[in-house]
């Protein structure tokens, strides 16, 4: 086992290098002066050359190569022209919206999309099947931020005055101030003494609540990050129900299957006990790949509900041509993208030993 | 005389399974209800786009300001439809005014001809550039094929549209740029499509007789292995339209798209965003247009799939 996690960790690595190659191969493809496309057009030149001599622009090109990839090893992502603060910073700052969506999103795929993909395995062919495979392939044509107006539009506006009606942006209530948990708990008075870490994790609205106790809290964050949650994670709910389903019909099929039913054990053991544990292994490689549609889902729908996080900066960013900061914030998604695939692939061969062994 | 008729023989053997593989490849897509909706709809669309002339009440491009029939205040105004009881007096438009005040019925008409260009452009140029890249790798194999694959694995690992994103951002945006970003990203697709069916025709025996018979690599490459890639590449080639489709509405939500003043509906969203409360309307038809364009794609792109999956043929 240790044996497999470390080959495929091995063959990250290049992966890895490749990624950090590719976004400085990028830099110098900037038509013109890379310095006035970072800096501004109206960049002097005694700014250039500093700035120049700063990041190495006058040396060989091999050397920048080597000098860019050890500071991008350290985490010094240069500094947003946009905002004028390191853009490692701004993501760390930012972080914690974009990843509580992320997660909400996720949450609501799985949590929505194997109990459909089995029903619809399950009862093939029946309405149920009909229905769902119908708002699956509806689910991923829809852009992202369509859904998100329609959604913003349908709770805000249609059932306004209902109990349904749901706030359409925001990701707490207005005005509303909650003690982060490390004041409660006493360990730092203010956001001035707290590390970093607390702060970061203070801002994860629903995990300080919890940790607070705070029922007033979570209820407004919870309720401010269900609409979001839905226009993100509609297109891996879409993926993960067809997933589930197409791979349970195939486990249906099989002998043991028949074998199990022959013995007489109830369908509901069959199906949720024998099937559905073999049928759910291709389900997570799904689930791990679905993040490239959450990281596209935050960047396009942050901006419709008024979100503050990364994809709401890469959005002011891209307008204001901020080079930095987008590069910035692809490097470490797609890093995010290749670590987060060998977690799932190492898993996958824990759960299935033919992986390991092939 | 003996040789000359064998060869007879196997061309008319050859070219009667091939006439059989369509034939039973199109009895399958029209027993396949999705293939069959999908392709209605794509069908609609390429006729929109062709006579999207035709069909617009208005120029797509006309501020409606001081026409006869039209009341002010202009922009942003509600639909306007005679049948379903809008005053005769007042000039009709079917998806009502936009922000500058022009028909919207006939932006969205006008907005399929950017969508399908963008979507036929971007996938044709991935295609030759993936098809190419597949083709090398799976044939040459060793160093370059890693090489090759690598760089594939290397793409792969950024969500597309992040790449998509900054490669516009460098190139400046535009529908070319989008359009050349969107291409770019999907290339690994196609060429991992290829190179698979590379390696599975690669060691077959009539390749090797070929080899044997003293052809040229290029030729046994483009003659001889690609036409075995071609059904998965058409499969991958549909999907990817529709997945275009939704990339380069995304990249003009963002701004880095179609400029003002072309139709394209991603822009048009973009525009209309912070009207939602007040002018649904603006948001409604953009959308719609995206989804069902893409959908048509999805749906046809799947039924093609099963259509070619002898597996699926039993069922």
């Amino acid at each position: 086992m240790s044996t497999f996690a470390l080959r495929r960790i091995a063959m990250t690595i290049p992966v890895l290098l490749g990624i950090l190659i590719v976004t400085f191969v990028m830099l110098r493809l900037i038509p013109g002066d890379p310095c006035r496309a970072v800096l501004g057009e109206r960049a002097t030149d005694e700014v250039c050359d500093a700035y120049a001599e700063r990041y190495g622009l006058n040396k060989p090109i091999t050397e920048q190569l080597i000098i860019y990839l050890g500071r991008t090893l350290r985490g010094d992502l240069d500094v947003s022209f946009r905002f004028s603060r390191p853009v490692a910073d701004l993501i760390v700052e930012r972080l914690p919206t974009t990843l509580e969506l992320a997660a909400s999103a996720l949450l609501f795929a799985t949590l929505a999309g194997i109990p459909l993909g089995i029903i619809s395995a399950y009862r093939h062919n029946s309405a149920i099947d009909v229905g769902t495979m119908m708002g699956a392939n509806l689910g991923v044509s829809m852009p992202v931020f369509w859904l998100g107006l329609m959604l913003a539009f349908f709770f805000g506006v249609v059932l306004k005055d209902t109990p349904f009606a749901l706030p359409p942006s925001g990701r707490l209530s207005a005005g509303a101030n909650y003690a982060p948990f490390y004041a409660v708990w006493g360990i730092a008075d203010s956001e001035a003494t707290a590390s970093s870490l607390l702060i970061f994790l203070s801002r994860l609205n629903i995990l300080n609540s919890l940790l607070t106790l705070n029922i007033t809290q979570l209820l407004d964050a919870l309720r401010h990050m269900i609409l979001p949650a839905m226009a993100v994670g509609t297109i891996p709910l879409a993926i993960i129900a067809r997933m589930m389903r197409s791979s349970l019909l195939e486990v249906l099929r099989m002998d043991y299957v028949r074998t199990a039913r022959a013995k007489g054990l109830s369908e509901y053991a069959v199906v949720l006990g024998h099937a559905v544990r073999n049928a759910l292994l291709p389900v997570v490689t799904v689930i791990g790949l679905s993040f490239g549609a959450l990281v596209s889902g935050a960047v396009l729908t942050e901006t419709v509900f008024g979100l503050s996080g990364v994809g709401r900066i890469l959005f002011d960013g891209i307008s204001a041509r901020d080079y930095t900061l987008v590069q910035g914030i692809t490097i470490v998604t797609a890093i995010s993208f290749v670590i987060i695939n060998l977690i799932v692939d190492v898993l996958y061969g824990y759960l299935d030993p033919r992986i390991r062994l092939e | 005389m003996d040789s000359v008729v064998s060869l007879e023989l196997s061309n008319q053997g050859k070219n009667q399974r091939t006439y059989n593989f369509w034939l039973e490849l199109l009895g399958n897509l029209r027993r396949n209800r999705s293939a069959v909706t999908g392709f209605i709809i794509i069908a609609l669309l390429v006729v929109i786009a062709i006579f999207a002339s035709v069909i617009a009440t208005h120029d797509p491009l006309l501020p409606m300001f001081g026409l006869p029939g039209e009341t002010p205040p202009l922009p942003r105004k509600a639909p306007c439809i005679h049948l379903l009881g809008c005053d005769v007096e007042e000039a009709q438009h079917l998806m009502g005014l936009d922000l500058n005040a022009r028909d919207l019925f006939s932006r969205v008409i006008f907005g399929s001809r950017t969508s399908l260009v963008v979507g036929v452009f971007s996938v044709s140029f991935a295609i030759t550039i993936g098809t190419l890249l597949g083709l090398i790798g799976g044939y040459a194999g060793g160093w370059i094929d890693n090489i090759i694959m690598r760089m594939m694995d290397v793409m792969l690992a950024f969500p597309s549209l992040l790449l998509a994103i900054t490669i516009v951002t460098i190139r400046g945006p535009g529908l070319e740029n989008a359009l050349l970003a969107i291409a770019i990203v999907s290339i690994p697709q196609y060429a991992r499509v290829t190179r698979s069916s590379v390696l599975k025709v690669k060691e077959e025996e009539f390749v090797t007789a070929e080899r044997s018979l003293g052809a040229e690599s290029w030729r046994i490459v483009f003659v001889h292995i690609l036409p075995h890639a071609l059904t998965p590449l058409i499969v991958q080639a549909t999907l990817g339209i529709g997945g275009a489709v939704l990339e380069a509405a995304g990249l003009a939500f963002l701004g880095l798209g179609a400029q003002p003043p072309t139709p394209e509906w991603g822009f048009m969203l973009s525009e209309a965003r912070a009207y939602i409360f007040t002018s649904p309307h603006l948001v409604f038809f953009p959308g719609i247009a995206i989804t069902l364009t893409v959908l048509g794609f999805n749906l046809l792109g799947d039924g093609l799939r099963d259509a070619l999956d002898p597996r699926l043929n039993r069922d």
